[in-house]
């Protein structure tokens, strides 16, 4: 056991704290954007919205082999695993004048829905400071623990 | 005869026992959003009970993995499976992982303190009350 795992812990929540926002971020920004990618077909597609995934990081070998050897392997930390796209369907407005418009008139929008967004950005943000936290939380038990013998 | 006696060896071993503890909580607040993930916790085990329940064997070959491996740790890790605070099967309770964070450092300094008042005693015994 590293005496920084605690810290190491802290900081994988901190980068999937951080990724989260810039997906949210990303998200935002494209909420307007009819040209993100094109299909088979050769024609544009709307933006899709992004979603991130995360495990615990003691799904590895390493660590099931630690639990097989020894009952005490601690758990550690948070990794993304993924970035998924949501396929709920796009958003459809009549605007026959955009360049994007079917033959009916209408456009496909993303379906980024900025309501969500923001909650999943207030989320993130507060995981992030919960993170921060315990990061000085063990930051300040390992300065106490260079006391011991002073 | 055991100049520094039980008494460190206890701290040490609630000391040990403490930074696991907070290793749990910091994993347990940093998969706050992962789906079904499942709060540890780190409970003390009853170190003089587990000693006299060692197996007595030998090893033939020193790669062979150690048989009194789980003696010399007073902790043990346990997954809180039976309960679920969000919809995503994920069970770590916030609040309480901040409470356990705070109560955990306060324990941890009291460790620290009474160890160095233990050392603190002995040094003034070596100097002969000088």
């Amino acid at each position: 056991m590293s005496i920084f795992n605690a810290i190491n812990a802290s900081t994988s929540g901190l980068t999937a704290g951080r990724l989260r926002m810039d997906v949210v971020s990303s998200n935002i920004a494209n909420a307007q954007n009819t040209r993100a990618t094109t299909n088979e077909n050769g024609e544009y597609e709307p933006y899709r919205r992004k979603l991130v995934v995360t495990a615990p990081q003691d799904n590895s070998f390493q660590s099931f082999l630690h639990k097989a050897q020894n009952a005490n392997s601690n758990p550690s930390g948070v990794e993304v695993t993924n970035i998924i796209e949501d396929e709920t369907p796009f958003k459809l407005e009549y605007n026959p004048e955009h360049p994007d418009a079917n033959e009916a008139g209408f456009i496909e929008l993303p379906n980024v829905d900025p309501l969500k967004e923001m909650v999943d950005l207030m989320s993130a943000t507060r995981s992030y400071e919960a993170n921060i936290t315990s990061l000085n939380a063990s930051k300040s038990m390992l300065m106490k623990a260079l006391e011991i013998g002073k | 005869m055991d100049l520094f006696g039980g008494t460190i060896r206890t701290l040490e071993g609630s000391l040990d026992f403490a930074s696991a503890k907070n290793q749990a909580v910091s994993s347990n607040i940093s998969n706050i959003d992962t789906p079904n993930y499942k709060a540890k916790d780190v409970a003390f085990k009853d170190v003089l009970n587990n000693a006299s329940q060692t197996i007595e064997a030998n090893r033939t070959d020193e790669k062979h993995i150690p048989f009194d491996q789980e003696v010399q740790s007073s902790y043990q890790v346990i997954t809180k499976g039976n309960t679920s605070y969000n919809h995503n099967g994920n069970n770590v309770d916030l609040d309480k992982e901040m409470a356990e964070l705070a109560k955990n450092q306060i324990y941890y300094n009291a460790l620290i303190d009474r160890i160095n008042g233990k050392f603190g005693s002995l040094q003034s015994v070596v100097r002969g009350g000088n």
